[in-house]
């Protein structure tokens, strides 16, 4: 007992004396990282907007080498997904070394975490650095934590930079979205992080049917919303599963009534009506979505399926997962979503029916007006640079080696892999800083059904190639190939790219009018309107008085509505 | 204790059982549910198709779980962090409860120290201010991080001083006579009596340690120096679908995997689920009988 | 009485010294956070005392939010109906399972009613959703055998709460429990010896030692419960609740998620942690008085 005593005692005082001893320790290794700091300064201290001032002569080279190499800090948010070779981590991989050899750029990793969900583990752990203020100089952000920055005055006006120091196809990328993606990055006329721009048509709605069932009841495919009324009724009340009883729905919808699975976007877009997007109305001026007159009507057609049992009675409940089991138990063969839902949810219910086969079909109108599909902005992530950081140019560098070697005219099939694919590795995901060409997508789909068609794979990429291989794998009819059953649906012939491709050609995609920063009143009230939104919306689908919707109407004004209208209008004006 | 049965208490007794055992079934059916699922296909998972038996019968999410090298290492990170977390706490707990314990007539400043101690239980300054106190004391991705800010366990502190108020005062006046200072008494009479009342605090020490994660994402700056119940929270992905990027698509399949999550529930409950019993004869014994009953 | 006065008291002081370090670095350090409360709080100013200072705007901005008074009604609702019946209900589990001669059946049930505790609310909302449907629900089918109508538990909001309740009881009550079971075997075992030989049942045991042993553990835990009253469970709310319940079901802790975490306000966040803080502060105060003055019981 007595030498346990003893022993507790010392560590206690151990630890006591480690708090002590490492607050010290820290305190100084700060300093020593300030002399640093000051010690790598190369006589661009303090120019803040610009510091951009490189002591190599004549013309810019957008992927001019560090001589000395040069070290910069990020933070990374990674998730399960990632997968290295033996002996290869996120610090240290065919990226890391590429950077090295080709940039001059070493990666410090300030932290990493795991998780990259919204509001998940990596948007936490980035809030609680930026609340702190512990920031690494290249942040990536997303849009309301680059708002932060901005206001809190840290980051550097990257409009210089990007103009010195992008390479033109960069440049072309960032713009084939449409300006959107750089202007929600723009503050007061300036630059403020570089986006990592997605796809906005990826994210366009759809109709997806069971095709199996539609064959099976004798229905037309849909033309219009009557159609679409049709098929919901008839795979309610017809028995479409053929096991008698009628546990069958008409349209699967999710509690958040929004999102890219089950949702009612692209029913409302039949309405023409753009819920939680800004709109122009017919005289010039920006107004919101979700209070217009077509939303009414919209939601009254929602309460009246509701009514006769067409939609889950207790989707008010399931969340996306949740809804999802409907479709993969076989009992719901109709849903509003996006491009990607074959991989998931549908392919479960692929796993669990061999019979049951999937259709996108562009959304359809209620009226002879066409219907047409409004997007919103396809930026996840910006990358934002604090301002007394040495090399913002750096991360313009990165993404130019990066669009380069994915798309770029010089790059080889070997390089493509070695950065890419190679061993079945993700190995894009290792590079910290990225964007996307918007087309991508569509192209895999396109060069695809080429090669299907004509049996010529050469002209294929090695992601379109390693797309095909799965696709063939399950058309050649082995077992336990349901994925390549999604890719099959998602980029072959007439995959959801297909639908996709028919709204490009048409130009039927609409952006939201909006895209800047949110605004001051936005920050301050949006979920507190987007909930009450829900409410009323769900409350209406499911048997309140349509009436409603007017009261939420004004109440949506006066709760800080106009407010925010009037500064998306004077966003709009100085445009 | 020999007492007679009357047919009341044999009526008591038989529904005493019955009850006990039908809220013991109540209290397993989710744990068996989410087991089932673990060992289902996904497929069937998703569609909603398991109830209590597994359909499709695979090990494939625990093999997903475990192949991970990463989960190895974060059994070890969360091992090191229940033995000093555990210690640190108990130690301290004891060490504070017990000066808390006397009377104000003994100790006059007890009551002060007592609500210094208390207050921290309502008031918390919140993450940020948590997280740069860390940061400027150096324990910041260090094993201390997930240890010191919680090292005096407020609420087990307040059970254990009234345990060990509820203790014969005879016995620790017994031990003054005999010359025992405050540190002998405590570590040689009170600590002994109260085991009990320890090992339940152990046991919520523990289940403490070992269940929480945010603090391990929070403060380790690199998922190599996660505890097992922050990398778990990140093996299964959740996903918000209407802002894919186009680099994601792969990562789909994997999306709400509901086996691979309760296999992970039941791996990250497992231990506990087997210490627990052992911790439970302590429960039993109550006060050693024959020091009370001078 | 003077001879006690010779074990002197610095070794109390000194025992509590490293708990006292630790407590003021980490939650007295932390707390000087609470002056967000009051500042317009600029995220990476680096320094808690960088951003301007906003008075009592943050305060008056939530009395302003059109749901404030719903919320406030919802939670104090919500915890105090879990806090009297999940008190009442490991209380009464204890003494039954007190009653148990057959050691294994004790331990066993003991193990089993302490799984829920385990089970996070994102699995237990998935579960309870399944259970209680209208349509599929095991519970509806049951008290469909007894012809009564089927219920929307959790899309109803006159019973939401009450589900709200009575899941949290469940999970949460194995825990209290094994306080209590921890309680009574601490009762002098002499006690009982002396009324079994009064001739005293084992009603009236319980009535009058086991009660009475088990009350300063059971005043205790009421007493630190009371200052839950604004805390009616955010994990649990949250995975269960959806837009057609709002108004039963919106609480505190789901409103400051949507101010704090969306909208990342934390000067508002703050605002409304510091008034629950001061709440429970009151309540915890008044009940150690209460308890103090009428029972002449220090809580702690």
């Amino acid at each position: 007992m007595k030498k346990m005593r003893g022993r507790t005692w010392v560590t206690v005082l151990l630890v006591m004396l480690m708090v002590v001893v490492s607050a010290c320790g820290n305190s100084g290794e700060k300093k020593e990282e300030g002399g640093n700091k000051n010690a790598n300064t190369q006589g661009s201290e303090g120019s803040g907007g610009t510091g951009n001032e490189e002591k190599t002569e004549g013309p810019i080279d957008p992927l001019g080498k560090y001589d000395p190499p040069i070290e910069i800090s990020t933070v990374r948010i990674v998730n399960d997904t990632y997968k290295y070779a033996e002996g290869e981590s996120i610090e240290n991989n065919a990226w890391t070394r590429t950077l090295q050899e080709k940039l001059g750029i070493t990666l410090k990793n300030k932290w990493v975490v795991s998780g990259d969900g919204p509001g998940g583990q990596g948007e936490q752990k980035m809030n609680v650095s930026i609340a702190s203020g512990d920031l690494p100089d290249f942040i990536p952000v997303n849009s309301r934590q680059l708002k932060q920055l901005v206001e809190a005055d840290l980051l550097m006006d990257l409009t210089d930079v990007y103009e010195k120091y992008a390479s033109p196809f960069t440049k072309e990328i960032m713009n084939q979205d449409g300006p959107n993606a750089l202007a929600s990055a723009t503050f007061d006329g300036k630059l403020m992080a570089i986006p990592n721009t997605g796809s906005a048509m990826d994210g366009a709605a759809m109709i997806w049917i069971r095709t199996d069932w539609l064959k099976k009841l004798n229905l037309p495919e849909p033309k219009t919303m009557d159609d679409v009324f049709k098929i919901s009724e008839a795979f309610t009340t017809q028995d479409p599963d053929g096991n008698g009883k009628p546990d069958t729905i008409g349209i699967s919808l999710n509690k958040d009534l929004y999102g890219g699975y089950a949702s009612i976007d692209g029913f409302l877009n039949g309405y023409h009506a753009y819920p939680r997007q800004w709109i122009k109305d017919s005289s010039g001026k920006l107004v919101f979505g979700s209070v217009q007159p077509e939303m009414k009507q919209a939601l009254a057609k929602l309460q009246e399926l509701y009514k006769k049992g067409q939609i889950d009675r207790e989707f008010g409940v399931k969340d996306g997962g949740k809804a999802a089991e409907f479709a993969a138990a076989g009992r719901v063969g109709l849903h509003f979503g996006t491009m990607s839902n074959p991989l998931w949810p549908l392919v479960d219910n692929k796993k669990n029916d061999k019979n049951a086969q999937w259709q996108s079909y562009p959304i359809v109108s209620v009226d002879d007006k066409p219907a047409q599909p409004r997007v919103g902005l396809a930026v996840g992530t910006y990358y934002a640079v604090l301002k007394e950081t040495k090399n913002p140019e750096a991360l313009l560098k990165v993404i130019n080696l990066f669009v380069e070697t994915g798309w770029g005219e010089t790059t080889t099939p070997e390089n493509y892999a070695e950065h890419f694919t190679k061993g079945g590795y993700e190995r894009h995901k290792y590079i910290p800083f990225q964007t996307w060409p918007a087309r991508k997508n569509l192209d895999i789909h396109l060069h695809v059904s080429e090669a299907i068609k004509s049996g010529d794979k050469s002209k294929l990429n090695p992601e379109e190639t390693d797309n095909l291989s799965q696709i063939e794998a399950f058309l050649s009819g082995k077992e336990g190939t349901e994925l390549g059953w999604g890719y099959e649906r998602i980029f072959g012939i007439d995959g959801s790219f297909k639908t996709i491709n028919q709204y490009v050609n048409d130009n039927s995609i609409l952006m939201s009018e909006f895209y800047g920063a949110p605004t001051q009143t936005m920050v301050e009230k949006d979920a507190t309107l987007q909930k009450m939104e829900l409410e009323v919306f769900s409350k209406i689908i499911m048997g309140d008085s349509i009436d409603n919707f007017d009261k939420f109407v004004t109440d949506w004004k006066k709760l800080g509505g106009d407010k925010i209208t009037e500064e998306v209008n004077a966003w709009y004006a100085a445009k | 204790m020999v007492e007679q049965l009357t047919l009341g208490r044999r009526l008591f007794v038989g529904t005493n059982y019955v009850v006990l055992a039908l809220l013991s079934i109540l209290c397993l059916v989710p744990l068996i549910h989410v087991l089932a699922v673990s060992f289902s296909s996904s497929a069937a998972a998703t569609a909603g198709l398991v109830k209590l038996w597994p359909v499709e019968f695979t090990i494939s999410s625990y093999q997903f779980v475990l192949a991970k090298p990463a989960f190895l290492t974060s059994i070890g990170v969360t091992l090191q962090r229940v033995a000093i977390g555990l210690t640190i706490n108990m130690v301290l707990t004891i060490l504070v409860a017990y000066p808390l314990s006397k009377e104000v007539n003994k100790f006059p400043m007890r009551t002060v120290y007592v609500w210094i101690f208390v207050v921290t239980i309502l008031f918390q300054g919140g993450l940020i201010p948590l997280y740069m106190t860390v940061k400027y004391t150096g324990i910041m991705d260090t094993i201390w991080a997930l240890v010191l800010p919680n090292a005096v366990p407020v609420f087990n502190v307040v059970l254990l001083l009234n345990f060990f108020r509820g203790l014969p005062k005879e016995l620790e006046e017994a031990a003054f006579m005999d010359g025992a200072g405050h540190w002998r008494t405590l570590w040689q009479i009170i600590v002994p009596l109260s085991a009990p009342a320890l090992a339940t605090l152990t046991l919520f020490a523990t289940v403490g340690h070992w269940n929480s994660w945010f603090d391990g994402l929070i403060f380790m700056d690199s998922p190599s120096h996660y505890p097992l119940q922050s990398y778990l929270q990140t093996v299964v992905i959740n996903r918000d679908l209407s802002l894919i990027s186009s680099s994601d698509m792969k990562s789909l399949a994997e999306v709400n995997d509901r086996t691979a999550k309760a296999a992970q529930i039941f791996l990250g409950a497992l231990p506990i689920l087997l210490v627990y019993p052992f911790l439970q004869r302590f429960f039993m014994k109550g006060i050693v009988l024959g020091s009370v009953k001078e | 009485m003077l001879q006690k006065l010779k074990s002197p008291n610095w070794p109390l002081h000194l025992m509590l010294l490293p708990g006292l370090i630790l407590v003021l670095i980490y939650s007295y350090g932390p707390m000087i956070g609470i002056v967000i409360a009051f500042q317009k709080f600029m995220p990476a100013r680096g320094g808690l005392f960088d951003s301007p200072w906003a008075g009592l705007d943050n305060f008056r901005y939530v009395l302003d939010m059109p749901d404030s008074m719903r919320i406030l009604k919802n939670t104090i609702i919500i915890a105090v109906f879990k806090i009297v019946i999940g008190f009442i209900v490991p209380v009464v589990v204890s003494l039954l399972l007190n009653e148990v001669r057959k050691e294994v059946f004790k331990r066993g049930v003991q193990t089993l009613i302490y799984l829920p505790h385990f089970l996070s609310w994102i699995i237990l909302g998935g579960i309870l959703i399944d259970v209680l449907s209208p349509s599929s629900g095991i519970l509806n089918q049951f008290l469909g055998m007894f012809g009564i109508e089927s219920i929307y538990f959790l899309g109803d909001n006159s019973w939401f709460r009450p589900v709200l309740v009575i899941t949290d009881v469940w999970k949460e009550f194995g825990f209290n429990t094994i306080v209590y079971l921890a309680a009574l075997t601490s009762i002098n075992p002499a006690l009982y010896e002396a009324a079994i030989v009064d001739g005293a049942g084992r009603w009236k045991q319980t009535m009058h030692i086991t009660l009475p042993g088990m009350m300063p553990i059971i005043v205790l835990t009421m007493t630190l419960a009371i200052g839950n009253v604004l805390n009616a469970g955010f994990d649990q709310v949250f995975n269960l609740y959806s837009p057609q319940v709002y108004e039963s079901g919106d609480i505190i802790d789901t409103f400051v998620y949507r101010i704090g975490l969306v909208d990342a306000q934390y000067g508002v966040a703050t605002a409304v942690g510091l008034f629950k803080s001061i709440v429970s502060f009151t309540f915890i105060s008044v009940s150690y008085y209460l308890a103090y003055r009428l029972a002449n019981y220090r809580i702690f």
